[in-house]
């Protein structure tokens, strides 16, 4: 302890936490604190005289006589040094060397903080690597990432609290040029190559930079609102289908998420993900139009069935129209023509054509292949139609129809020519049924009902057989016990309740012989 | 001018009924018009000349009509108007008794030829 630092340091030196060496211009160890045992093993009396570079393995990043250069230039130099301690243990330091001078401007004595880094390091490195993964992910993954910075956005959203705005939701649904303007403010940070793709740029130049606005097409802005309101009450991540648009123009559907680790939300970054849907979305398309497509052929096919019925539904008018004609042309040829009966035979002819043009439309209605159109209809206005629509065939079978409709009957959201069908069907397999069964007594009854747990139902029985054994095959797909049926019918009922969430039940009727067919649907929400 | 003969019309379609009775007043004849076979057999005071009414109908329908009415001893001429074309039932409809059957939609001038033979028949049978 001949060092003058040594002098009156030792006990002040030894207090410090961290470690203090000094040596000499040959690297000899002047002195060592109590820190410096701590964190290399050795103690003072071990160290003392030895060269610090030697006992201590020092290995430097950087060459030694660049440090030394800066050193001698600067006076002082920073860095980091990988050593060994006396048993081994390989450590991190963080030093700091200051010099001190001899006459001539050389060195003559090194002095150095260290602080024992290791641990730090180790955390960092696990940053890097993770940060390394969460990049190769973002690049590599079949979900197009693009991140946001979200501070300019951020800004501009949290002083509306202050404003007095509590439901943010609602206030950006009511302030959509604001909206656009916060699109404008997210600045892309970075994207994928997968985003890229998705949104038709031809590389990472064309969207870095650049701001979101140009992909959020105007009818999807109620889920970018979602996405802000999500990202203000600090959710952990959103999931939800949206469509967005290409920088060439053209739209998508996508899976859209937004998602913010507690590091990202600091930064102020943003992580949103698009799932290109459209080929799930094709999918469905098709499976509707084909769905579509086959309650159509069964309506034709049903409406075939039916031919006689409709033929005499037409003739009627036609009769009493072309008998009205006639009788009028007769008045005229009078020979004081009665233009008083006149009048009244051609009012009738116009009713009568306009009875005979509401069965055509009818008929059309049914026969028509469009896509299936929903809208708030009346279950009890479906069955009076499609009581009209079979009047002759209920006629000519001699069915006697009993129905019973609750009034105040919640309406249902349905297409209204898939939900006749699907009553007609009802109605028509329960004539036949009856008459293939010789029922004495033909009797359908129809009703109409609110379910308990609040949809609308509604159930045809009728005074036929009965069901098969095992009821719930009538619904699969050719099974008939129609001779010469088809076996389509109730699977496509099925499928029609199925595709406006309604659902259909075969049961034998309680009280006497008979089938009931009961089916529900939900009601429309009241307003 | 021929006499006006009292012609009564049993259809239970209301258009085509009242369109018959149009026709039928056309050519100078009294019309009465009845919605089902019930009613019309319920109405006899012997003033009709002729019927003229639909084949098939709920309830009693045109067949059972005329069997009825010749079992109450009325032995007035029947027209019969059918929509559907079959052979049986119109062999079954003149065995009954009826004068001519008629397919809907039929031509005025062939209802109104078999009205003619129907009231020159009741004309000669009384």
């Amino acid at each position: 302890m001949s060092a003058p630092v040594a002098a009156n340091g030792p006990d002040i030196l030894d207090l410090v936490h961290e470690s203090v060496i000094s040596w000499d211009g040959a690297g000899r160890i002047l002195s060592w604190n109590a820190a410096s045992k701590a964190l290399y093993g050795w103690d003072g009396g071990e160290a003392l005289g030895d060269i610090a570079r030697i006992l201590l393995r020092t290995h430097h990043d950087r060459p030694l006589a660049e440090i030394e250069a800066e050193l001698a230039e600067t006076g002082a130099w920073e860095g980091e040094l990988r050593r060994r301690t006396a048993d081994g243990a390989d450590r991190v330091v963080d030093v700091r060397w200051t010099i001190e001078r001899d006459g001539d401007g050389g060195i003559a004595r090194t002095i150095e903080t260290g602080r024992d880094v290791t641990d730090r390091t180790a955390a960092e490195e696990a940053l890097r690597l993770s940060e390394y993964r969460y990049r190769n992910l973002f690049e590599a993954m079949a979900v197009g990432f693009v991140e946001i910075d979200f501070t300019a956005v951020g800004a501009m959203l949290i002083p509306l609290r202050g404003q007095g705005v509590t439901d943010l939701g609602a206030w950006l649904r009511a302030n959509r040029p604001f909206v656009r303007d916060t699109m404008a403010k997210a600045v892309i940070l970075d994207v994928n190559e997968k985003a890229i793709q998705l949104f038709g740029a031809r590389g990472k130049a064309d969207m870095v930079g650049g701001s979101s606005a140009c992909y959020w097409p105007e009818p999807s802005e109620p889920v970018y609102i979602d996405a802000l309101v999500a990202t203000m009450e600090k959710q952990p991540h959103l999931v939800c289908e949206t469509r967005m648009k290409g920088l060439g123009g053209a739209e998508f559907d996508t899976l859209f998420t937004v998602s913010w680790s507690e590091e990202s939300r600091r930064r102020g970054v943003v992580l949103l993900g698009f799932v290109d849907v459209s080929q799930r979305k094709q999918a469905e398309a098709a499976l509707r139009r084909l769905q579509a497509e086959f309650a159509h052929a069964a309506r034709v096919s049903m409406l075939g069935e039916l031919v006689a019925s409709i033929a005499h539904e037409l003739n009627q008018p036609l009769a009493a129209i072309a008998t009205s004609g006639e009788a009028s042309l007769r008045w005229l040829a009078a020979d004081e023509p009665q233009l008083g009966e006149v009048r009244a035979l051609a009012s009738q002819i116009v009713g009568d054509v306009r009875r005979a043009a509401a069965i055509i439309a009818r008929i059309r209605s049914m026969a028509e292949a469009r896509a299936p159109e929903q809208s708030a209809v009346s279950l009890n206005a479906i069955v009076e139609e499609v009581l009209a629509f079979l009047r002759h065939e209920l006629q000519v079978q001699c069915v006697i129809v009993e129905h019973d409709l609750a009034g105040r009957l919640p309406l249902v959201l349905a297409d209204r020519t898939q939900l006749q069908q699907v009553i007609v069907n009802l109605v028509i397999n329960a004539i036949q049924a009856m008459a293939e069964a010789g029922s004495e007594a033909a009797v359908l009854r129809v009703t109409t009902f609110p379910t308990k747990d609040g949809r609308v139902g509604l159930a045809v029985e009728d005074m036929g057989p009965g069901l098969p054994a095992d009821p719930q095959r009538l619904f699969d797909g050719f099974f008939s016990t129609k001779p010469g049926g088809m076996g389509m019918g109730l699977p496509i009922c099925r499928t029609i309740l199925e595709a406006h969430g309604g659902e259909i039940q075969a049961a034998n009727r309680s009280e006497g012989p008979g089938a009931r067919f009961a089916i529900t649907l939900p009601a429309t929400p009241s307003r | 001018m021929p006499a006006k003969n009292m012609v009564s019309i049993v259809e239970d379609d209301e258009s085509l009924r009242l369109a018959l009775a149009g026709l039928i007043r056309s050519v100078g004849h009294e019309a009465r018009d009845f919605p089902s076979a019930e009613e019309y057999l319920a109405l006899q005071d012997g003033r009709c000349a002729c019927v003229i009414s639909d084949l098939h109908m709920p309830g009693i329908d045109g067949i059972e009509m005329i069997l009825k009415l010749r079992e109450m001893g009325y032995s007035v001429p029947a027209i019969l108007i059918t929509a559907r074309a079959g052979r049986a039932v119109e062999a079954r409809a003149i065995a009954a008794g009826a004068l001519c059957v008629l397919r809907k939609p039929f031509e005025a001038e062939a209802l109104l030829d078999c009205l003619r033979r129907a009231l020159a028949d009741g004309a000669s049978s009384h």
